[in-house]
């Protein structure tokens, strides 16, 4: 990340997010900010609310209490900021299964606002980017589930969204697409787009991210920058937030 | 433009899928066969008919019965062709992607509801053009066939708004066809006991679908028959949204 990047304004914000799902709470007192070209790791063991807040800042689910802007927009009153700013690549990856790959890109950039020669030219660059020209005309239905992150992955990234949101994008890929993957997120970092990565995966942070923020039972205890070379210590930090517990006080340096 | 794209998006999902095409043939085979057997029963009385001329006609021993028999297979194949509009995509997980999008869950629905109604109109289009292939040897009842045929397209549009709605509430179609077949059973027989007592006005009978499919089949027009499909298709449409709504909120 470039430091005139990092003097950018935020493109996005979470002041004080609360969300409760299925009678407890998910997401509580959620702060954030992510600059342009930033990559933030998003980490925490399962159900320590990463698919919620990430949820919300897609657009896919609203906060109980709390505000998410996007751009210095307040994103929920105006839910359609979405469309244009953010790119979402849910866990799994959802597909129609009657629809082609092709077909996918159409609709998803019909439904963020692109159409006709601006659709087929993103359509055709997110393929060749992707290489998925031979996968264009199959059924998403027959794709095995490392073509279907590529796919989601593409419909995230079709309308060059200033914030991309991926949920553990990792999942099912090949160590060789692992890589390629890598490659993609800091082209998209270098390119100003803001990222959060979702992950499990401790080596992923350090491979592609430039900040980690660590969720546990819903509230954030670290938020702070880590280094390709700072794997033990990244280690440390969330075992000792994961196995342990640790108040957000003692996290906050 | 997100009502474009959500109605684009389902029209296709329903020209792709194999099952839309299957109860179209189908379909159009069992009426084609009706066709055929009420054609020849018109055909047998034609004698006894020349002696009658204000008797019924080809409209009324043809086309209208035809019509009817499109109403009463509908009440299958329309819930079988909506049940996968929002119950499918809450089982695929596709559901917050068009929420993540920005779209309302109004225009999800609606976009959805619309991009049935296509396949429905080819559906009355096709079964029409039987009786109509052979209009030119009679001399039809242009004002009732016409008739009979709003009435058929309003009862589609009704049923195809009580499967979306049906499909709201559940994740699974084949439950959503079910919840819909018997909704719409149960609205067109709800007058049944009244009928049988002889008993023709009252709430009972207004709430029934069969009083005022009835009324379009034989030709009678009336603002009041029309605005009683409008109102069901706004009252379907407006809980399926209500539905959706509450999906978001939820999560």
């Amino acid at each position: 990340m470039t430091a005139a990047l990092s003097a950018a304004p935020p493109v996005l914000q979470l002041d004080r997010v609360t969300r409760r799902r299925a009678g407890r709470v998910a997401v509580q007192d959620l702060n954030l900010e992510l600059a342009p070209g930033q990559v933030l790791g998003l980490l925490g063991v399962n159900g320590a609310g990463k698919s919620t807040t990430l949820s919300m800042i897609a657009g896919a689910l609203r906060p109980d209490a709390g505000a998410i802007r996007l751009n210095g927009e307040d994103f929920l009153e105006r839910p359609e900021l979405a469309r244009r700013l953010v790119g979402w690549l849910p866990e799994r990856a959802p597909v129609w299964p009657e629809l082609s790959v092709m077909e996918h890109l159409d609709a998803h950039g019909r439904l963020r606002g692109l159409h006709g020669a601006a659709l087929r030219e993103a359509r055709g660059a997110i393929i060749e980017r992707l290489e998925l020209q031979p996968l264009a005309r199959r059924l998403a239905g027959i794709l095995s589930q490392g073509q279907r992150q590529r796919l989601g992955l593409a419909c995230a990234l079709l309308h060059r969204p200033a914030l991309l949101v991926l949920d553990e994008p990792a999942n099912a890929l090949d160590p060789v697409q692992v890589g390629a993957l890598r490659e993609l997120i800091r082209e998209q970092a270098a390119a100003g787009t803001a990222v959060i990565l979702s992950t499990h995966v401790l080596v992923e942070v350090t491979a592609v991210c430039d900040r980690v923020a660590i969720l546990h039972e819903g509230r954030l205890h670290h938020d702070g920058p880590v280094r390709a070379d700072d794997h033990a210590a990244l280690e440390r930090r969330f075992f000792g937030i994961a196995m342990q517990g640790a108040t957000p006080a003692a996290c906050a340096a | 433009m997100t009502l474009l794209a959500v109605f684009r998006l389902e029209l296709r999902r329903l020209l792709v899928q194999p099952l839309a095409w299957v109860l179209l043939a189908l379909g159009l085979a069992w009426l084609g066969w009706c066709f055929t057997r009420l054609l020849g029963d018109f055909l047998a009385g034609e004698i006894q008919r020349a002696a009658q001329p204000d008797g019924p006609g080809y409209v009324d021993l043809v086309a209208v019965p035809l019509l009817g028999q499109l109403a009463q297979i509908a009440f299958l194949v329309v819930p079988l062709l909506a049940m996968s509009t929002l119950a499918g995509e809450r089982r695929n997980g596709t559901l917050p992607l068009l929420f993540a999008a920005g779209v309302p869950a109004s225009r999800i629905v609606l976009g959805k509801y619309l991009a049935l109604l296509p396949w429905l109109l080819a559906w009355l289009l096709l079964t029409l053009a039987m009786p109509l292939a052979l209009a030119h040897t009679t001399t039809p009842d242009w004002g009732k066939l016409a008739a009979a045929t709003l009435g058929i397209a309003l009862m589609l549009a009704a049923l195809a708004a009580l499967a979306v709605a049906a499909s709201a509430f559940t994740s699974h179609p084949a439950i959503a066809a079910v919840v819909a077949l018997l909704l719409g059973l149960a609205l067109w027989t709800v007058n049944l006991g009244a009928q049988m007592a002889g008993i023709d006005g009252g709430a009972i009978n207004w709430l029934a679908m069969s009083t005022h499919g009835q009324n379009l089949l034989r030709g009678l027009v009336s603002t009041a028959d029309i605005l009683w499909f409008v109102l069901l298709v706004a009252v379907c449409l407006a809980l399926a949204t209500r539905r959706l709504a509450a999906d978001k909120e939820r999560g």
